[in-house]
């Protein structure tokens, strides 16, 4: 297997495990050449039967601090399309490809973790959310921002967090917009295990590789209290 | 403030305030508590940005009186129309585009709980008391509670609270997921303003809306359907966003 070359996404693989880098250090901010790539790596994963397990991660210190805010708003404000008074008439492509691909994340019949150091905001907390395990070092810190410039989280982040957190939690964390600490995270079961941060990544593989053995979501809370406690 | 069957209206600052207004035990005169005309009025107000459930004196809310049912059913009243208006009044107040937060001290039993659980928050006393009692009267609750406390809590824990009609304290509701955040005694009212405060006083209305638009799309729809709404939802605020990120440059200039 030759494993293609990306310009934001470092892509490894090692007996069986994939390991996918978001490789803009030092913030990792996710461009639209991000997503294009990563749309992409995960068709690549996908085709190749040999990937049992996918661990996620960010080059250097930080996770990622999410998308590219004004980028992406000047790309929205030229491609969407809009009636004569400016009202959305239809949202432009690459914008529904991005959450696509998420749901094509989540779909994965390997098990897909999230291994977080630093910061994790905005999308990169989405794209995150729908991995199906995620561990984090006692240094990250997370945050949906969106709201404290006048947005949402747009890839299905209050969806998600719904789900995992409840409606309170949520509203919470949506509408204020402030970070929150790692233990915060675990308190709200946004991940499943704290490491620290030396050894995150040598657990986040270990567990991949406890897990691929026979990886069914049904049963992420038994893998977790197993092989995580 | 305006008063209505037993139930009140104020609005402090941008926050509206619904007082079940029946003490000492606030119960509930009818399914349809307040007037569904009457509550779509109050949160009508555009600049509303939240709104808080609580009932006067000591107590949430004891429910409906049973006794008050009987009778109704004795003089052939409508009551399966009757509880529809009071499931429409409760649909109204879970589809609300903006939070609403149920401050609940002392019981909070049957329909109480019904009204409680049709909040987007719920904060509690450290002595709140809650259950649904309708069991030992030999009926169950009518006004949606099964359906949103099985929501909530799960099923097992759902059915035990519901087929047993035994009370629980605030600790135990919360490890079940039926309330969001313990206050002490005093506190409940204050927390809830507070906290509403702070989620909306820096947020437009549009982001509100679109926030809890995208929760009601998370109970109710596929998480495809769900997706594709909340990025349009992004996409719109992005939009706006962006003009007018524009114009206030052009302004500079």
């Amino acid at each position: 297997m030759n494993i293609p070359v990306y310009s934001t996404i470092h892509l490894d693989f090692d007996e069986g495990i994939g390991l996918l880098e978001l490789n803009t250090p030092p913030s990792n901010t996710m461009t639209m050449e991000f997503f294009a790539e990563f749309a992409s790596v995960l068709e690549f994963i996908r085709a190749h039967t040999e990937f049992r397990a996918l661990i996620i991660s960010g080059r250097g210190r930080h996770f990622s601090s999410g998308a590219d805010v004004p980028v992406l708003l000047r790309e929205i404000l030229e491609k969407a399309g809009t009636d004569k008074n400016g009202k959305l008439t239809k949202v432009p492509d690459f914008l529904s490809s991005n959450y696509k691909s998420l749901l094509i994340l989540e779909s994965f019949n390997i098990p897909v973790i999230s291994s977080i150091r630093g910061v994790c905001l905005g999308s990169a907390l989405e794209l995150a959310l729908f991995s199906h395990f995620r561990l984090c070092g006692e240094d990250a810190v997370f945050s949906l921002p969106e709201a404290s410039f006048n947005l949402v989280p747009g890839l299905g982040g209050i969806y998600k967090l719904c789900c995992i957190s409840g409606q309170a939690l949520a509203l919470d964390r949506v509408l204020r917009g402030s970070t929150f600490t790692a233990e915060d995270a675990f308190k709200y079961r946004i991940v499943d295990k704290l490491v620290p941060k030396k050894i995150l990544l040598s657990t986040a593989t270990g567990f991949a590789r406890e897990v691929m053995q026979d990886f069914r979501i049904e049963k992420k809370a038994m893998y977790v209290k197993k092989y995580l406690a | 403030m305006e008063i209505i069957d037993k139930i009140s209206w104020e609005i402090r600052s941008d926050i509206g305030i619904i007082t079940l207004d029946n003490p000492p035990e606030n119960y509930l005169v009818q399914p349809e508590f307040v007037p569904l005309e009457v509550l779509k009025k109050w949160t009508s107000y555009d600049y509303l940005k939240g709104i808080i459930i609580c009932g006067a004196g000591k107590h949430f809310s004891g429910g409906g009186k049973l006794e008050n049912l009987f009778r109704m059913i004795r003089n052939k009243e409508n009551i399966s129309e009757s509880m529809d208006k009071g499931k429409a009044v409760l649909d109204h107040l879970e589809e609300l585009e903006i939070p609403v937060v149920a401050a609940i001290q002392g019981i909070c039993f049957g329909g109480g709980l019904e009204v409680a659980l049709a909040s987007h928050i719920r904060v509690c006393s450290e002595n709140a008391l809650f259950a649904f009692p309708e069991i030992n009267q030999g009926v169950i609750p009518g006004l949606g509670g099964t359906v949103r406390c099985f929501g909530k809590t799960g099923f097992p824990r759902a059915m035990k609270l519901i087929m047993s009609g035994d009370m629980i304290n605030a600790e135990d509701a919360q490890e079940m997921n039926l309330v969001d955040f313990i206050v002490g005694k005093q506190k409940v009212f204050d927390f809830s303003f507070n906290l509403l405060q702070k989620l909306t006083r820096d947020r437009p209305l549009t982001v509100i809306n679109a926030v809890m638009k995208a929760l009601k799309n998370a109970r109710s729809m596929s998480i495809e359907d769900a997706m594709r709404e909340e990025t349009r939802m992004f996409c719109e605020l992005a939009l706006a966003e962006a003009s007018r990120r524009n114009s206030s440059r052009e302004i500079k200039k």
